[in-house]
């Protein structure tokens, strides 16, 4: 808790109610990179609102406001809070002043108005039919082109309305949460152990990194010393599930511009990943393996050297193909200009990740804010700009290769000795924690009690970088929109939690 | 260039699965067995109180104790494994893919330490039935009704070069009118229950719905939350039921076939 950090700057006069929040400012004296905002409940039940920012140290900065009143919007300054500040609106039922639409955003249609899980009751809710308006575009031959929310493709559900004029899209609106589990509610109460069966359900694709990323909260919570090797075998299944996450994006890429064949390949190379991280770890995902304090079972040293030498050889080959995709003239023709995201986008609604990096942001939660066994490890942070499908693409393609070398470095120089460390869960806990996830920036918030949690807050990087979707889409024909998409690979499920 | 791929994809050896080796394996998938012999009732208390979703329950049969074991809601989690005394492994095979939801729970009566599920059709009367299905078209068509990703993930796995779905004449499709199979993941969500009956209705009959994972099966790891209505159940008619989270390729293959069957050899 810091209002007071120097150069900080009020958030101006706008509207009425709300204490004026201390916004900070970054490293390089415009206003600091917008983390996440949340709601929580005080021990008097009164509501809260948390604001986290990266300041350009390796601290995170957060503030918190109470909200027994109305709260002022940031996104006037910061349009970057603008999903988080809906989220708050309907979860918590706080009033936002000055905040330019504040329709539901996690509720749909079928959410009797009025109800707010975050503070009421919520074991019987009825079923409502409330209207939603779209946005609407106006003017000689506009269309409207509605899309999903059940796609046609084993992929998850989203509602998108395009506007378009012919082929060119002047507008999408993103309609989300149709995936919303309830998830941040489950955790309260649930035992702090299991609450890392419950982050591993959040994007499946990702579980790794959120179970990582939800232990590591509850170890800075407990102030728990993770034990070398745990951490060690942490990285080698973080980097994995990068591994994997960006060779199957470039198969995806492939696949939506009709090169079967190199995707075909490209998802031989990820099963061959998978199948070698089951002999390994026994799951294909590593679910069921990070717990807080560490591991919940040891990997015998000698699979962990076969899952790195299984690494070596699907990086060698994911690199050749990787270099025949990029100089194949049609795969240029398509990915290059396609769907880019300016620098200024991208610093306007603090996207994360892969897509930050493709559009010149130089930000890596492992470098810049370092966890576990990264805080030793020797890596680089490739940044390109053009911020196109082309850019995302060589951003993953590069990291890759650089995962793969940091999983064979650190299999190579194993520590030895235990990998769980017990913690100390008596008393009031509060802890939080950021991973690189292969998404981009995860960061886990949580608050507990005896063992229990009480909340637990996920700022998913998929959350943060779908409001950037509309501005890369724009000006390009609707048919490049899964090549778009895809070159984003966004979580629905994370994002809608 | 598109030659250079070709050329290093003619270069790889062949990798397809054969099918025997796929039914009934699930390497990967961390589902548990129990075995009857070393199963106690202070044990069978354990593991209902070490599961984090309710697989483990204990019931009664007439008077007798008895422990229970719902494939439809483990998550695969391992964690009833430690405190068992070797009573619960890793099962080596699963065949519990694909079946009508009555037949996914177990029951080990713990005085007499036996099973008392009741028996199961012959595996190789099954591997000749299933065998005799090859060569048939079946359209699915997959549908998220609210799933984490992680059986997606699965599912477009069945189409890689190791497990080729397609050689089976079985297609993903586009359009629900297309289908004769609904593959549906994900505990169904409020926002995703209307969806889910619609895309339901537009498959033409005669259909088949298969649910997905321990989310589609029961709810999963989310079952009970407000924002969730249940399993693939609560809102549409399920012929079969595809454990684990997330069922690995050779699950959701042996389900597949194991659903089909049924529907065919009457
Ligand atoms: S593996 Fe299944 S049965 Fe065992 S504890 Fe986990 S959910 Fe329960
Ligand atoms: S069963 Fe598991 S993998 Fe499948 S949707 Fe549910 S949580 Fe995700």
């Amino acid at each position: 808790m810091n209002e007071n950090t120097p150069g900080a700057v009020p958030s101006g006069e706008r509207g009425s109610g709300g204490p004026p929040l201390v916004l900070p400012r970054g490293k390089t004296e415009s206003v600091a990179r917008l983390v996440t905002v949340f709601g929580s409940l005080g021990s008097d039940r009164e509501k809260r609102v948390h604001y986290v920012f990266d300041v350009g140290e390796a601290k995170y900065w957060e503030t918190m406001v109470a909200a027994s009143g109305p709260v002022r919007s940031i996104v006037p300054e910061l349009p970057s809070a603008a999903w988080y500040e809906r989220e708050l609106h309907d979860q918590y039922g706080i009033e936002i002043t000055g905040h330019p639409d504040l329709r539901p955003l996690v509720f749909h249609e079928n959410w009797p108005e009025g109800v707010h899980p975050m503070v009421d009751a919520v074991n019987q809710v009825p079923w409502a039919s409330r209207e939603y308006r779209f946005l609407t575009v106006q003017g000689d031959g506009v269309a409207e082109v509605a899309v999903g929310p059940v796609h046609a493709g084993i992929i998850e559900p989203g509602h998108f309305r395009f506007s378009v004029v012919g082929d060119t899209v002047l507008h999408l609106e993103l309609r989300h949460f149709y995936t919303h589990k309830g998830t941040e509610k489950l955790f309260e109460g649930s035992l702090v152990n299991a609450g890392a069966m419950i982050a591993e359900s959040v994007s499946g694709d990702n579980c790794f990194a959120h179970a990582i990323a939800y232990s590591q909260a509850v170890e800075n919570a407990c102030r728990a010393e993770v034990p070398p090797r745990a951490s060690a075998i942490r990285l080698i299944g973080l980097e994995l599930e990068r591994l994997v996450s960006h060779i199957s994006d470039l198969g995806g890429l492939c696949t939506d511009v009709g090169f079967s064949v190199a995707a075909a390949y490209a998802t031989r190379i990820k099963e061959f990943l998978l199948r070698a991280s089951a002999d390994c770890s026994g799951t294909r995902y590593w679910r069921g393996i990070a717990v807080p304090g560490g591991l919940r079972f040891d990997l015998e040293s000698r699979k962990i050297l076969g899952l790195s030498q299984a690494v070596s050889l699907a990086a060698r080959q994911f690199a050749d193909l990787a270099r025949v995709i990029l100089e194949t003239p049609s795969i240029q023709n398509r990915f290059e200009t396609a769907g880019v995201v300016s620098p200024e986008v991208a610093r306007d609604l603090a996207v994360v990740g892969p897509v930050a990096r493709a559009s010149g942001i130089d930000l890596d939660v492992r470098r810049d804010h370092p966890y576990g066994h990264y805080k030793s490890a020797q890596f680089e942070v490739p940044v390109t700009h053009y911020g196109d499908v082309m850019a995302r693409a060589k951003i993953r393609i590069k990291e890759a290769a650089i995962s793969a070398r940091l999983i064979q470095q650190i299999a190579s120089a194993l520590p030895i000795g235990s990998v769980l460390a017990p913690l100390e869960l008596d008393g009031e806990m509060h802890g939080s924690s950021a991973v690189e996830s292969p998404r981009g920036e995860l960061y886990y918030w949580l608050e507990g009690s005896d063992g229990r949690l009480t909340r637990c807050h996920i700022k998913s990087p998929s959350f943060q970088n779908w409001p950037a979707m509309p501005f890369a889409i724009a000006d390009n024909i609707i048919a490049d929109f899964p090549l778009i998409n895809k070159s984003f690979n966004l979580s629905y499920s994370g994002c809608d939690r | 260039m598109i030659f250079e791929v070709l050329e290093r994809s003619l270069q790889q050896p062949n990798r397809v699965i054969p099918v025997e080796a796929l039914l009934g394996n699930c390497d990967g998938s961390r589902m548990p067995d129990v075995t009857s012999a070393r199963l106690t009732p202070a044990i069978a208390q354990r593991l209902v109180e070490v599961c984090p979703t309710t697989a483990f329950s204990m019931g009664e049969l007439g008077d007798r104790p008895c422990l229970k074991l719902s494939y439809a809601e483990c998550i695969g989690c391992g964690r009833c494994e430690e405190p068992s005394e070797g009573a619960v492994v890793t099962a080596p095979r699963f065949t519990w893919c694909g079946l009508p939801k009555a037949n996914l729970a177990r029951l080990w009566d713990l005085e007499s330490h036996t099973e008392i599920t009741p028996p199961r059709p012959n595996p190789e009367m099954v591997r000749g039935q299933i065998r005799s299905l090859f060569g048939k078209a079946l359209n699915i068509r997959q549908l998220d009704a609210g799933s984490c990703n992680g059986c997606e993930a699965e599912i477009s796995a069945l189409t890689n070069p190791y497990y080729d779905l397609e050689r089976f004449g079985i297609h993903f499709v586009a359009s629900p009118k297309h289908a004769d199979m609904l593959l549906v993941t994900g505990p169904v969500t409020r926002n995703m229950a209307e969806a889910v009956k619609t895309t339901y209705e537009a498959v033409p009959s005669p259909k088949l719905v298969v649910a997905v994972g321990a989310c589609g099966c029961s709810g999963g790891i989310f079952a009970g939350s407000h924002a969730v209505v249940g399993g693939v159940d609560a809102v549409i008619p399920v012929d079969g039921y595809i454990p684990g989270c997330p069922p690995t390729p050779a699950m959701l293959m042996t389900g597949i076939l194991e659903v089909l069957r049924r529907r065919t050899v009457r």
